[in-house]
Parts: structure tokens; sequence; C-alpha cells
């Protein structure tokens, strides 16, 4: 893990009309590195993304990748949506294909359906290469999307909220699925979640935002959890609750309030890194529902 | 008597009579000529007897030759020493060559386009040289345009129209001639069935007439009818253009009470039960000129000698058709599925005159309907006056010079001189109109002696 | 399933039978009086003339036997005037075939710009909006006028009236093709082209052929009065020339042969368009 980002987010502001989103907004993945992004809904989480993705751009600030701005799409980063965005007039192979000759347009066409099959294979979808989206359970749509997005052999990935239409019983296979290839692969990754459990299972570093409009990035957790991890006994760990009520508390109190009392040294280009997990726990949070 | 080729090798024959190629014999060779006729007939013929006159001179000696050894003996000795087969194929060129061999030839489907239809199956275009396919058309305004788009070569139209399109009524001017009247006569007034006692056109206030154009003959002579019995044709009745094959189903329909049609659709809604023949169109005036063969100024000058065949098949055409002997045959060859597709009984009515009222009578009039080619200019300036007193044309009109240009007089006398008719001597009169004059010398007087007029 | 089909079936031709018996007894009824008028006038006129009535509306026995004429025979050519009905068919369809090709080359192209580009939308709407609801048959004077050929002009009214249906309806289909599937081309770095007939085209296809759909349909409606009014050949023609001889039976068996047509044209389209459509 170097220290200089991948990717970094240098100052970006986005308004729709007079609303500004969100304003001065900096943070960087590294290589390898799994960043999950935490914020209240409409905080402008997605629109971020698109801006990684090269779909969108800011208002102002930009996205750096080495030393250049970027100033569209990339096959370097690949895109798995919220909505799974699978073709539903291809089969899930032909869905994948489409990607992969997108990348390797020279490729015959027996080299893109073998590396195709593989990919159908990894995420265990063998059997269902020539079924239409629309016979495909939500489950295996998102997985065809994650095989589209890993086939093309990314550099970076970015999700946004792959699993929050999926059932918890198929999420948690999921995420079993992508924390067993991101530990395979070191794959760079920016992942947008409502899920805090999900963002300590496979985050290196969970970005926090207030509240929009005028949404900023209020921290930086560091999940200071050993890297190999399991859905089952990650819990266990002593920092586990230590982090997670720090999130809570963070998502149910002070991403309203930030504005209001935020420490004195705040500096929005070097958003605080804070390790909850070393520390003591701070005071449950009080009783109320996480919006 | 229309024209025939006639046989140089028939001695009762005279080859210097008065046509200009010496080939024309009797109406009966000519109907069999006509019946058989193709070009290449002609131009042997023509070949043969410029020989024939070549070796013999003079009439008598031809036929004191032929007399003695046959026809046949006689064309073989001939052609022993004479390449006759040579001076036929020089000949068929002879005439001056055409400038298009394959014509359309637009037509409505009404008996008054009996030559123009008839000409086809009966050989007389083929007979001068052109290949014509007579297209039959939905209705007047198609014909017209496509005349002006030249998809047509010529078409059969209403006498008015021609003049019409020349004076730009209705349409651009686009100058149009009119070489030749088809028919006189041979419309009528037909009325529903529930109307038979109303005979009297004093009775007939509120009516819904159907007439096939604006521009037609039917429209001037219904409102002339109409007019002197009292009633303005504008106000007191209705008057509405329906194309004629719309007239029988309207009419049975209750939309209408009666139409100034062109036949077969008079004699049709007798056939079938729907209405009954007030009087014939001749009752209003005898002779009265109805459809026209037309053709664009462009035409008559890029192609004359074209023109000039076409304008000769139709002229023989209707030479023929005037014999009353000839009509029934007529009848059975143009009321089959390829030209007027009606039952042959009802062509026959209107072309032989004996016809059924409806009223339950047969009636006989051999005139019901004639074929006279020759397009009296006078006929222009009545049909002028009308379009003027109806409002169809405002302001000052030069008749005269209208009618000369449209109704081309002067071809139609050469041509029908070459038929065999006899053309008239002059190319104006007087006619006469419900027991009215008209002089075509005094157009404006004749307007102003109207009293419903809208001019 | 089976036997409801088999029931619709049989209840159809029930209903068939039942029509075409009401029709036949009451076009029974009605003929059959005495002749009322002398011999000499009868032969003059038809049957029912004779008896003082008027020709009757055809029964289906008679419509049958034109129908069996018509059918026995029907790629006939004995003058331009005198075709069969599989002849007059056949030129109708293939004027419909020209207009109709011709208007989707023209219309899926222009539609798809349209439908990219918000600009062009927008400039464009207004006229398509005025030119839009204008019967087809309106254009025919102009176009004989302009063109100066009826047969091209008639293809140009086949050409008119469908164009609409397929130029909104693709401008339609590309505009509203989902944000993400495009999205997903642009991350995936395809290019225009490809983007255009991987995605947008396959994407916009059901909507496309919808339009198509429609499109046969009001050609297939518009040649019949097309071909009336300009006449020559075609079914439409077929049609006039029939009742301009007052030929009921014979405009009966048009109709019928139009409406097969139309359903085929119809049915053929639809089947395309099941194979373009997907399932979200
Ligand atoms: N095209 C647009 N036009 C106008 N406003 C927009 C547009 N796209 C997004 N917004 C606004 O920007 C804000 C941020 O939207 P965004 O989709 O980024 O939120 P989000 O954080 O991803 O929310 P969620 O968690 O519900 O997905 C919202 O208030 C939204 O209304
Ligand atoms: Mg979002």
């Amino acid at each position: 893990m170097s220290e200089k980002p991948f990717i970094s987010i240098e100052g970006i502001a986005k308004r729709f009309g007079a609303q500004v989103v969100f304003e001065d907004v900096h943070f960087g993945v590294r290589q390898g590195e799994f960043v999950a992004l935490i914020g209240h809904s409409g905080c402008g989480k997605t629109t971020i993304l698109n801006v990684l993705a090269g779909l969108d751009q800011p208002d102002s600030g930009a996205v750096l990748v080495g030393n250049d701005a970027i100033s569209g799409p990339s096959l370097d980063r690949a895109v798995i949506f919220q909505s799974h965005a699978l073709l539903p007039w291809l089969s899930a192979i032909g869905n994948i294909s489409f990607a992969v000759r997108s990348r390797w347009p020279k490729w015959d066409g027996e080299a893109v359906r073998s590396h195709c099959q593989r990919y159908i294979d990894l995420v265990g979808l063998t059997g269902a290469e020539t079924k239409r989206p629309a016979q495909l359970s939500g489950g295996m749509k998102q997985r065809v999307g994650i095989a589209r997005a890993l086939a093309i052999h990314p550099k970076m990935l970015l999700m946004d909220e792959p699993f929050s239409a999926l059932d918890a019983l198929t999420r948690g296979v999921l995420q079993d699925e992508v924390l067993r290839l991101c530990a395979a692969t070191h794959q760079t990754v920016f992942m947008i979640t409502h899920d805090v459990d999900e963002a300590i299972l496979l985050a290196d570093r969970i970005v926090l935002m207030t509240n929009g409009p005028y949404a900023k990035v209020a921290e930086i957790v560091v999940n200071t959890l050993p890297r190999e991890r399991s859905r089952h006994d990650v819990h266990k760990h002593p920092h586990y609750y230590r982090i997670r009520n720090h999130i809570v508390d963070f998502l149910v109190e002070r991403s309203r309030r930030f504005d209001e009392d935020r420490p004195r040294d705040y500096d929005p280009m070097h958003p605080p890194e804070v390790r909850p997990g070393l520390g003591e726990p701070p005071p449950p949070a009080p009783l109320r529902a996480v919006t | 008597m229309a024209s025939a080729f006639r046989d140089p090798f028939n001695p009762d024959h005279r080859l210097s009579s008065g046509c200009s190629c010496g080939e024309h014999a009797s109406q009966a060779d000519h109907d069999q000529a006509a019946a058989l006729g193709g070009t290449d007939d002609l131009a042997a013929r023509l070949a043969e007897t410029a020989i024939v006159k070549a070796v013999f001179g003079a009439d008598p000696a031809r036929r004191a030759f032929l007399r003695t050894v046959g026809t046949s003996t006689a064309l073989a000795a001939l052609s022993q020493f004479f390449p006759l087969a040579a001076a036929r194929e020089a000949m068929a060129q002879a005439p001056g060559p055409l400038e298009k061999k394959d014509l359309k030839i637009g037509f409505i489907p009404i008996t008054c386009a009996t030559p123009i239809i008839m000409a086809h199956p009966m050989g007389f275009y083929s007979k001068n040289g052109l290949n014509a396919e007579v297209v039959r058309t939905a209705g007047w305004a198609v014909i017209r345009d496509k005349t002006l788009n030249k998809e047509y070569d010529a078409a059969h139209m209403l006498s008015p129209m021609p003049l019409a399109i020349t004076m730009g009524a209705g349409s651009n001017p686009i100058p149009y001639t009119m070489p030749a009247v088809e028919n006189i006569n041979g419309q009528a007034i037909t009325l529903a069935v529930k109307h038979k006692d109303k005979n009297d056109p004093k009775q007939w206030k509120g009516f819904k007439f159907a007439v096939p154009f604006d521009y037609s003959m039917h429209n001037y002579l219904l409102r002339y009818y109409l007019a002197e019995a009292g009633l303005d044709p504008d106000t007191d009745v209705q008057i509405r253009a329906v194309p004629p094959p719309e007239m029988v189903a309207n009419l049975r329909a209750d939309n209408i009470d009666g139409f100034l049609a062109p036949d077969p659709v008079n004699q049709r809604a007798v056939y079938d039960g729907v209405g009954f023949i007030h009087i014939l169109s001749k009752a209003i005036w005898d002779g009265h000129p109805c459809c026209a063969f037309a053709a664009s100024r462009e035409f008559v000058t890029t192609m004359p000698n074209t023109y000039q065949a076409l304008l000769k098949s139709i002229i023989e055409a209707t030479a023929f058709a005037t014999k009353a002997e000839n009509r029934k045959q007529i009848a059975e060859v143009i009321a089959g599925q390829n030209y007027l597709n009606q039952p042959v009984t009802v062509v026959e009515q209107v072309l032989t005159g004996t016809y059924a009222d409806g009223l339950g009578n047969v009636k006989r009039d051999a005139n019901r309907i004639d074929f006279d080619p020759f397009p009296y200019q006078s006929m222009a300036i009545w049909i002028l006056t009308q379009m003027k007193r109806w409002g169809q044309i405002k302001g000052d009109v030069n008749y005269k010079q209208v009618a000369e240009q449209v109704f081309l007089a002067t071809d139609a006398t050469k041509l029908m001189r070459e038929a065999g008719l006899t053309p008239p001597a002059m190319s104006s009169k007087k006619h006469v109109i419900m027991g009215k004059e008209f002089d075509p010398a005094k157009p404006d007087e004749y307007i102003a002696s109207f009293r419903i007029k809208r001019s | 399933m089976r036997s409801l089909a088999l029931r619709s079936a049989l209840l159809s031709a029930a209903i068939f039978l039942l029509f075409i018996g009401i029709w036949q007894v009451s076009s029974m009824s009605g003929g059959g009086g005495s002749q009322v008028v002398d011999d000499e006038y009868a032969r003059l006129v038809g049957a029912a003339a004779a008896t003082g009535q008027k020709t009757p509306f055809p029964s289906p026995s008679e419509v049958g036997a034109k129908l069996w004429q018509h059918l026995s025979d029907p790629f006939y050519v004995r003058g331009t005037n005198d075709m069969g009905i599989g002849i007059q068919l056949a030129y109708s369809i293939a004027r419909v075939a020209g207009g109709y090709l011709l208007a989707a080359a023209f219309a899926i192209p222009v539609g798809f710009l349209i439908g990219m580009s918000p600009l062009l939308y927008g400039a464009l709407n207004p006229y398509i909006q005025i030119l839009r609801p204008i019967s087809p048959l309106a254009w025919m004077p102009l176009a004989l006028y302009t063109i100066k050929d009826s047969s091209i002009s008639s293809i140009f009214v086949i050409f008119i009236c469908s164009v609409w249906p397929m130029l909104i309806n693709t401008a339609f289909g590309v505009a509203s093709v989902r944000r993400e599937w495009t999205n997903v081309a642009r991350t995936l770095e395809v290019g225009p082209l490809r983007t255009a007939f991987r995605v947008i085209l396959p994407a916009a296809a059901p909507t496309i052929m919808t339009g198509m759909r429609i499109s046969i349909g009001i050609a297939w409606l518009v040649i019949v009065a097309a071909e009336m009014l300009v006449g020559g050949t075609g079914i439409g023609y077929f049609v006039w020339n029939e009742w301009n001889n007052l030929s009921l039976s014979s405009i009966l068996v048009a109709i019928l042969s139009i409406g097969l047509v139309g359903m085929a044209l119809d049915q053929g389209l639809a089947r395309l368009t099941r194979l373009v459509t997907y399932q979200e």
C-alpha cells in the first residue's frame, strides 16, 4: 500500500441549479486499497462516483489519476451500477462479452468466449450463461454485473451500493465473494454503501460524508481490523463495535450538525483520519432510527 | 364515308379518287381493313399501289388487265420484275416518320369516349402506325393532371376542359388544344324513380343534382335547362360535381334527386331500377358537343407526325361510329372488362338508341348519341359564354381568339377530308338551344339576353 | 388451454355461419316479384328492374361465386385495364413496399439523430407536429403536380403517411433509452457507431417496431384510397373499377382480400416485433 493515491479527488464541487450538493471534497484511494463511502441519502455519493467514473463533470475541482485530470470514462475504471444495468436483450455471457470485446477488440470469438466463461465461473453462474437478465434473480444479475466489471481487468472498481437491492442472505454471499476476489487480486475498489457492517467488513478506509446540501467529507475512518476477515467472526474482534458505534454515531448525530460543532482545526483539504478501533468507544448512540 | 385503304388489285376502284394517298376505297373495304388492319398491311398496299400505278398509268388499263388475269396472278406477275418487297419497305417510312409510336391515351369509362376506346380493339391506332394503349382513368381531375404530367400523350376530356385549362380556370393556364370532338348528344337527365310524376322542371325546387365536373357541358346544359324553367341553378337547387361511377350509388342512396350525366350512367340507373330518363340531352340542344379528344399544344407542335396519325385514327374511328349499322358491334367490343366494364345491353341501348326509359317504355331514337369530330369554334364560344354566365371566368374574354387557339378546326377539316368525311365549310355556325338561337358573332349580347345569370 | 382455443374457434365459425345465414335469408326475401313490364322492356333492364325493384345487395352465394371466379384465375392480364385481382394486389403491395421502405430508410436514421440530439428534437418537433396530422391523401394533388408521375406520387403518399409514426417512435425510443445503458457503453469506451448499433438500436427496437407496425397499417389503408383516386392499377383501382360497374360482389371480394393482406402485413411485423422485444 503505497502512500501516493492511485486516484485523488481534489476539491470537487457539484451544483444542480442553485443547489450546491457538495463542495470541497478531498480524498484519495491508494493502489490496492478498498475505500467505502458512507453518507445519508441525497448527500451526493452517486454523483461523486459518477465523477470518478468520468460519466459526470464536477463544477469545480478535479479528479487526478497519476498526475492527469480524468476527462471521461475509461476502461481502467469499471463501474458496478446500483441497478446492475445489464443490457436486457443480451444473455448473461452476451453482456460480459460486450465488455470484453470493447476491451480487446482484436480478440477472436473463441478467446472472448473462453475469457467470459472464466468470469462466469468465477462469480458462480456456470449453467446460466445463455439466460437473459429477466430470467435471472437479483443476486444473479448483480453477479453478472460484477463479472462484467472484473472481466475487463480494470485498474479500479467503482461500486454504487452494489448489494442494497438484495435480500440479506444473498448480500452476505456476495460480500464473501467480493472479499475473496479482492484478497486474491488486490483490486483497487471504491464502494458506496449505506450498510455500516458491509463497510467494516470490506473496506480499508471508510469516508464519512455530512448531509447535503453543502455536503463535505467529515472524516475518514481507518479500519484497524486485520485484513483477513470473515463475515462470521468479524464482529467478535474488539475493534469492531468501536468502529461501528463511531460510524453509527456519526450518521445519527454528527452528520446533521457537522457545520455547527465542527472541530476548530477542521480542514476540508485534509479531513481528519480517525482510528476509533484503537481508542475508547464513544458513548452508545441514542435510540434513534438510522435514516 | 370513312377512309379505307384501297386494294389496288380490286378492278372496281379508281386509284386517283379524292384522297391524298390514292388508297381509299369503299366503306366496306375500310371496315375490313380496320378489323384486320395493321401498319404493315397498309404500307404494303401503298407500295403495291404505287407500282401498279407506275406500270399501268391510267386506271382503265389497270382494270382491264386485272379483269383478264385475276388479282393474284397480277401480283405474282408483277413481283417477278418488280422488287415489291423492297418497295413495300421503302413506302412504310414514306408518310413522314412518327416521332413516337408508343402512346398512352387516357379515357373515362363512358360512352362519350367510344371513338378513343374502339380505335384500340378495332385497330384504328395500329392501322396508323401507332402502338397506343388506352388507359381507363378514375376522374376528370386525374385525367387532366396525368395529361399535364405527360403520363398521357393525349386524353379524353370534357370539351370545356381544354378551354378551362387554357384559360387557367381551376389550374395554371397551359396552352391546350382540342383537335376533335368525339361525340354529340348522348347525355341525359335522370331522376330518381320516386320523382316519376314530376315531369315539369318547375317542380324541382330544392332538388340536389349531380354533374360529372364543374367544367362540363353537363353542368352548362343542366343550368341552362333549369334556368329556362325559371329555376336559379345556384339558389333554387344544388348542383355538385360527382364522378360518374358514384352517381348511381348516390341516386340509390337518396343523396341526390337526379343528374345530368354521360352514358352509360343514365342507362345503368334504369338497368338497376334506380332512376328513369327524364329527357335526353339532345332535347336541350340537338347536336351539342360533349366530350373531346385533347392534347397539349406542346404535343401538337413537337410531334406533328404522331399527332396527325393519332388524330387520323380518332377521326376514322369516329367516322366508323357514325354509321348506325356499326353500333351494335362497337357496343360489344367496348362494353368488355378492359374498356367500359358494363353489361353489353346497357352500352348497346345507349349506342343504338333503342332503350328502356325506366318508366316501362321502350323508346327509339337513333340519334341518342352521335359522333361528329368537327370542333366548331362556335361551340367553344358558346361554352365560354356559359363559363362567363355562371361566373367561372371573369373579365373580358376574347372569345374568338381562345376558340381558335383551342378548337383546331383546320386540322380536323383536313383529316376529315382524308377520312372521306365531309367537313363543314365554315368553322362556326349558329346553334339553336331550346329554341333560342345562339349567334357566335355576338357572345356578349347573348349573355345579356338571359334573365338568370351571375355576371 | 387447448379446449379454450377449440371452443373459440367453434364459436367463431358459428358466428360466421349465423351471419352468412341471416344475410342469405334476408337477401332472398327481397327479390322474386313478378314481371311488371313487357318482355321487350324486360330484356333491356336488370332482373330486379323488370319486377319494378332496385337491384338488391348481393347474396352470400353470389359473393361466393365471385370470390371463386376471382380466385380461380387471379393473375390473368387481358389488357391495360383488365387484370386479375392477384396482379392488382401485387401492384398495391409493391407500391406500399416501395413507399414504406423508403420511409423506413429515411425515418429511422433521421429519427435516430433527432432522438440523440435534444437540439434537433426541439428544432424539428414543430414541423413534425404540423405535418403529421395532415391526411396523406391531401398530399396527392401536390404530389401529382410536382412529381408529375402518378405511380411515383402514390409511392410518395405512402412514404409521407408512413414516415411520421416511424420517425416519432424512433426519436422517442432513442431519446428514452435508459441512461444506465448508455453509461455502460461509455464506461466501456464504446465508440459512437458501436453504441448506436449495439446499445441504442436494440434498446429502441421495440418502440421503433411499434412505429413500423402502425405505419404499415396506415400505408395499407392509404394505398387503397390513393389508388381509387389515381387509378391505373392496384386493388384500390380494382374497387373503383368494380364500383364503376356497380358490382358489389366484386367489391366485397376486394374488401375481403384487402383485409386479409392487411392482416398478413400486420402479423408479419408483429412477428418481427416479437423478435426484438426484450423483457427488462
Ligand atoms: N440530474 C440532476 N439534476 C438535479 N439534481 C440532481 C441530479 N442528480 C442528482 N441530483 C441531486 O443531487 C443530490 C445528490 O444526488 P445523488 O444521487 O448523488 O445522491 P446519493 O447520495 O447517491 O443518494 P442515494 O444514497 O439515495 O443514492 C440529490 O439531492 C439529488 O436530488
Ligand atoms: Mg446513489
